[in-house]
């Protein structure tokens, strides 16, 4: 089985020069904060040395960065914006006592950031295909990117579908974003929440039931599908989606493990045969199948 | 490779040498009974220093990869200064066992030989001198948990190391494995080696390797089938785990294991730095993460895990090695006996019944 080969393959990004220290974070500036819903928070910054941000930029969805809160740790985390866009962000939910640490932070505050790190995706690859995004909850994080970098470049792509669901229609993410998707012509956005308040006329329902919709139709042929979410939501989506006929190896999903050093040196992102950090996070299905570890 | 010959009375005159060339010298020394250590080499204790005694249990993978080791230095007022602290220190191991070479070089594999190079393992490997000691006497060097025949990297060491040395009874036979060995066989205490101390050598070693107390304790190669095809059976792993005792030992005292966490700590008002400490994945919170979620909450899927890492042939490949140097360590730590020649016999006995 190959690992960080074939449909996902290495990104181009630079390699580090060998005398470069990969554990060396440099110092970012956090512009705004934008509450996302209940505990997630999106966090603007840029570095604060020019040259590092232009180096930072020729990151690809896909990809994470690891974010330091000197005196309490560093944490792993998806990279939501696409390359196409301007500014840089992290849409970071509040668990543990780093995420905590920078959910305290206030515009103006420093923090360090290093990376990018991981495979990413080459969307080039998928040039001249339909692509099929699935989506749970703040799974739309790291989706995300890939999201807008294919509508940037929507006349290289066939058809754009997104399948997006939430608990509840308070905690649906980028809420801007999904109404200016909903909007956009020759994209087809479909949305739904498990459970709907007096204001929601959407969809009622787990991810899945969008596909079976009368007037939905999942495009199976010629797809690549993008499945992110929680672990429930992961294993019936995937089921349904190998029943409608798309391949194994045409599903691409991205893991999180708990990480310390994103170079594949400190061991805990071990699945199987796999460094999460270097060779994913980003796995076709295929790949995850064969890791031989519970996921 | 170039051979001499030390006489015994001039054998740690090599220290004396090397000290004199600005190494710090780290050797092994007996605390008590069979208790042993690597510790410097000082005028103190220079002649105290042990060839032939047990393999400390702790092992000299501390001189590459130490186990507190300070990363960062932040400075914080308003802003935050970053600066990395580098060691690079001029060291020497003496007298270090075939087994323990092999995981040093298994180690550099790891640190440097992959996409990214790990800077603060290459600072402290860049200038060590290894000394490499052939295991020959059955009593003091061959310990009852020593298995290196089977993991192919003793009794002697076939690369690795500057120079090595071996006993062959009133002299040594130094073997220089790169320049910087050879260089110091311009020293008036190497005498020029010949046909017949190679051929006492190769003799020395056939008895040496007959000498090991259980020469079949592990047999490798079919566990490693089992292992890398999937074939072992969740019971046997169950079996395995329900005797770990999440202690950790086996992990700390490997000579190859690799695994760090990093912590951030207050060294002054303003003042952070972030370390890096060993790790070991038989702990419960190795791989738990921030919101509770645990992938290997069972004992066994992590004992389960250790020795996938270890014995896994994609591994093998990646690193050109098993990353076991059967030097015996975890057999002597482990309070349920599930050392690596335990579990690896544990494993073939049990897959090999079954695919029969």
């Amino acid at each position: 089985m190959s690992i960080g080969t074939g449909k996902v393959r290495l990104p181009d990004v630079p390699i580090p020069h060998p005398s470069e220290n990969v554990y060396l974070p440099k110092v970012a500036v956090l512009d705004r904060v934008v509450p996302e819903i209940a505990d997630v928070k999106t966090f603007y910054w840029h570095f604060a040395d020019p040259a590092e941000q232009e180096a930072f930029k020729r990151f690809r969805p896909g990809q994470f960065a690891q974010v330091s809160l000197f005196g309490v740790g560093e944490f792993p985390t998806s990279l939501p914006p696409s390359p196409t866009e301007a500014e840089t962000f992290f849409t970071v939910r509040q668990v543990g006592s780093c995420t905590t640490a920078l959910h305290q932070l206030r515009p103006g505050d420093q923090f360090a950031v290093r990376g990018p790190y991981g495979n990413g995706l080459s969307m080039e690859d998928y040039f001249g295909r339909n692509l099929v995004f699935v989506a749970g909850g703040i799974g739309l994080i790291p989706l995300r990117s890939c999201i807008v970098y294919a509508l940037a470049n929507r006349d290289k792509y066939k058809r754009i579908q997104i399948y997006y669901g939430a608990k509840t229609p308070a905690e649906l993410m980028y809420v801007p974003n999904l109404r200016e998707w909903e909007q956009l012509e020759g994209v087809e956005c479909y949305l739904t929440v498990d459970r709907a308040d007096a204001a929601w006329t959407g969809n009622v329902g787990v991810v899945g039931s969008l596909f079976k919709k009368p007037g939905v139709e999942v495009a199976v042929e010629d797809s690549i599908a993008f499945v992110c979410g929680p672990p429930v939501m992961f294993r019936f989506v995937i089921k349904d989606l190998l029943e409608m006929g798309i391949r194994e190896q045409d599903i691409v999903s991205t893991l999180e493990r708990y990480m310390k050093c994103g170079v594949g040196k400190c061991g805990h992102c071990c699945i199987g045969v796999a460094y999460v950090c270097v060779d994913g996070p980003v796995f076709t299905y295929e790949q995850i199948k064969n890791l031989g570890e519970e996921i | 490779m170039k051979a001499r010959i030390v006489h015994r009375s001039d054998v740690l005159d090599i220290v004396d040498l090397l000290r004199a060339r600005g190494y710090e010298v780290i050797a092994p020394f007996r605390v008590s009974g069979r208790d042993t250590c690597f510790d410097t080499v000082t005028d103190q204790n220079r002649d105290a220093i042990q060839l032939h005694v047990a393999n400390p249990n702790y092992p000299p993978k501390r001189y590459v990869l130490p186990h507190i080791e300070r990363l960062l230095a932040v400075k914080q007022n308003g802003e935050f200064k970053i600066e990395p602290t580098y060691e690079m220190p001029k060291r020497a191991l003496f007298g270090i066992r075939s087994c323990d070479v092999a995981g040093i070089y298994h180690l550099d594999r790891f640190y440097l030989g992959r996409e990214f190079r790990d800077v603060y393992y290459e600072n402290h490997r860049k200038n060590l001198f290894l000394v490499n000691l052939v295991c020959t006497d059955p009593d003091r060097d061959i310990g009852n948990e020593c298995f290196c025949v089977c993991t192919d990297t003793g009794p002697a060491a076939r690369d690795h190391f500057d120079l090595q040395l071996m006993d062959l009874g009133d002299e040594f036979l130094a073997v220089a494995g790169t320049a910087a060995g050879e260089v110091l066989f311009t020293e008036r205490i190497f005498r020029p080696a010949t046909k017949e101390h190679v051929e006492r050598r190769r003799a020395i070693l056939d008895a040496t390797r007959k000498r090991f107390r259980k020469p079949t304790t592990s047999w490798f190669s079919a566990t490693v089938h089992y292992i890398s095809k999937g074939d072992v059976l969740e019971k046997t792993w169950e079996e395995i785990g329900n005797r770990c005792m999440e202690c950790g030992g086996c992990t700390y005292v490997c000579p190859a294991c690799t695994c760090f966490t990093v912590s951030d700590r207050r060294t002054g008002p303003d003042e952070i730095e972030r370390v890096r400490l060993w790790d070991s994945c038989a702990l419960g919170g190795f791989t738990r993460m921030a919101g509770g979620h645990n992938p290997r909450r069972a004992v066994h899927d992590r004992r389960n895990r250790r020795f996938f890492r270890k014995l896994a042939h994609y591994f093998i490949q990646r690193e050109l090695s098993m990353a076991c140097v059967g030097c015996g360590r975890c057999v002597a730590v482990c309070h349920g006996d599930i050392g690596m020649p335990a579990v690896v016999e544990a494993i073939r006995r049990a897959t090999g019944e079954v695919a029969k």
